[in-house]
């Protein structure tokens, strides 16, 4: 009799409800005509704000830095993942182009990161040189289960970013902005269902990945691409922007993911930013 | 030829084929030669995340124009997959994600060393490794253009035909994007010309040999390329990339396939 070997099986069915063929036949495009832009010069949107909004248009260009660490490990030949991060990419594009025209469309206002663009591409470089060849060489080994750690990754990366716009829209109280926040926010719905489904039946499957992911998203920096960003601008988008409530349910959502209790991964970063902000 | 990204960003689509009269495949459907040409650009098609990875992991994907192209072509490139498993299907071959999948699983021993020596390599030379890639994709596309022409052209088939011409007009986008890019970048630095001359005469093979059995690559090659007009059609893009800054004289295409044994008329 044999038996089947748990922590290598691939998961037996993929999730149901979510077909990748029907997400990239309807994938959601420029959004370009729908921002009513011209509501901004009468009606702008505090620099505070703006700054958030800045903030999550970096994050969601990190679409391809987050590619390509994926691209580098076995999870790059497992073709429905790879069909749905091709339109998932095209999406998160669309979404940061709309956020970029937001804040362009204020001529007055001046990023708070505009003085450390080289610090940031000085570690940036640094950390691309090191990445993207050790996870490949780990990964290699690792196998299949490394697409449960990258799946589990993109479910609470976008549960975070997705809070953050729900709440950038109720704080900021402008209505133009709170329908465009709302037209991002559902694009984003997709992408959470498939990650969130993809990181349960995968995590379920296999014992083994949940220990890997435990140890390796430990290490990531929340949400993904905020290593890249100043301390006190991550702080104040958990914690501040995200609330202290919000903190404590994203984690409970993590909580939920099979083999990934008690991993406080949410508000160990948003303590972490605390700190680096205060130094 | 300048390359817009915006005008490429705000005007780029998946390929559609709803409207063309895919019956046709009923009533004259393709031969089981024809279809394993097809086959074979429908696995190249799909698997441009493969070579998508390999570009990312050098220091192209920092930059702005090139993360935006290359966001759009992706998903252009997967879209022609789509398409052309819409044709195979209409012939009852079925090419789904688990059949991707063992393919890519087969490959592992060819692929598995790529990224790793290509992110070292890249980093090594920095810029100057871009303009590689850039003239490297350039003439995958040529030889996209090339192959879809040339198979619209033998089969003009009623349904076949137009969604070829569709794709390649796509092609003909992405073929603009890499030379503009290699040109401008190998311009600029001698070594980069050094470097991609000795890269493309050295290592050049026809899109898809890394991913494909030996026999189907030469059976495509074959079905092709054959002939003179076949001949014609690959000295042509041979001389678009001969034209590229540090290129003159090279003659990729044609050196690869005459490791064929091509039916060709004598020189
Ligand atoms: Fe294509
Ligand atoms: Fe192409």
């Amino acid at each position: 009799m044999t038996r089947p070997d748990v922590s290598t099986a691939e998961p037996a069915s993929p999730p149901a409800g979510f077909s990748v063929h029907e997400f990239a036949r309807t994938a959601r495009g420029s959004h370009r005509a729908e921002l009513d832009l011209d509501a901004y010069a009468t009606r702008p949107l505090e620099a505070g704000a703006l700054e958030m909004v800045a903030l999550l248009e970096r994050l969601e260009r990190g679409a391809l830095s987050y590619l390509r660490s994926v691209l580098v490990t076995p999870t790059h030949k497992d073709a429905r993942v790879t069909g749905f991060l091709v339109t998932w990419a095209y999406e998160k594009f669309w979404v940061a182009d709309a956020l970029e025209l937001i804040v362009a469309a204020h001529p007055d206002f001046v990023p708070a990161t505009a003085d450390a663009p080289k610090l940031r591409a000085a570690r940036h470089a640094l950390a691309e040189r090191l990445e993207p060849i050790r996870e490949s060489v780990v990964a290699n080994l690792i196998g299949d289960d490394v697409v449960a750690v990258h799946c589990a990754a993109g479910a609470i990366d976008e549960w975070i970013t997705a809070t953050a716009y729900e709440r950038l829209a109720e704080f900021t109280d402008h209505p133009v902005f709170a329908a465009t926040m709302t037209r991002l926010r559902d694009v984003k719905r997709r992408h959470d269902t498939y990650f969130t489904d993809e990181a349960r039946r995968r995590l379920a499957a296999s014992p083994a990945a949940g220990r890997l992911a435990r140890r390796r998203l430990r290490r990531a920096s929340w949400p993904l691409g905020a290593v890249d960003e100043p301390p006190p601008l991550v702080a104040r988008l958990l914690g501040g922007l995200v609330i202290a409530s919000d903190l404590v349910d994203l984690d409970a959502r993590v909580d939920a993911l099979p083999g990934l209790a008690g991993l406080d991964l949410v508000t160990t970063a948003a303590q972490g930013a605390r700190k680096a902000a205060a130094r | 030829m300048a390359f817009d990204i915006d005008q490429y960003t705000e005007t780029s689509e998946g390929v559609t084929w709803e409207d063309l009269d895919f019956g046709a495949f009923d009533t004259t459907p393709l031969g089981e030669y024809t279809l394993r040409t097809v086959r074979y650009m429908c696995n190249v098609e799909y698997h441009t995340v493969c070579y998508l990875r390999d570009l990312l992991v050098t220091p192209s994907h920092k930059e702005r124009d090139v993360n935006a192209f290359m966001t759009m072509w992706n998903r252009e490139e997967y879209w022609h997959g789509e398409a052309l498993a819409a044709v195979l299907g209409r012939h009852g071959i079925t090419v789904d994600y688990d059949e991707l999948k063992a393919a890519r699983v087969k490959l592992e021993w060819r692929d598995k060393l790529a990224p790793l020596r290509q992110s070292i390599m890249g980093n090594l030379v920095g810029d100057d490794f871009v303009a590689v890639h850039m003239a490297w994709g350039a003439a995958n596309e040529w030889s996209a253009t090339a192959a879809y022409r040339r198979l619209a052209t033998l089969e003009q088939h009623p349904a076949l035909s137009p969604l070829l011409k569709r794709i390649g007009q796509q092609e003909t986008r992405h073929t603009a994007f890499y030379a503009t890019q290699a040109r401008k970048r190998l311009e600029k630095s001698a070594l980069a010309r050094k470097l991609t001359r000795l890269a493309l005469a050295k290592a050049w093979r026809p899109v898809g040999s890394s991913i494909s059995d030996e026999e189907d690559l030469d059976h495509v090659m074959k079905h092709l390329f054959n002939g003179a007009d076949g001949l014609a059609e690959i000295r042509r893009i041979d001389t678009n990339i001969a034209k590229l800054p540090g290129m003159e004289g090279l003659t990729i295409f044609e050196t690869a396939l005459r490791r064929h044994e091509m039916d060709w008329p004598a020189a």
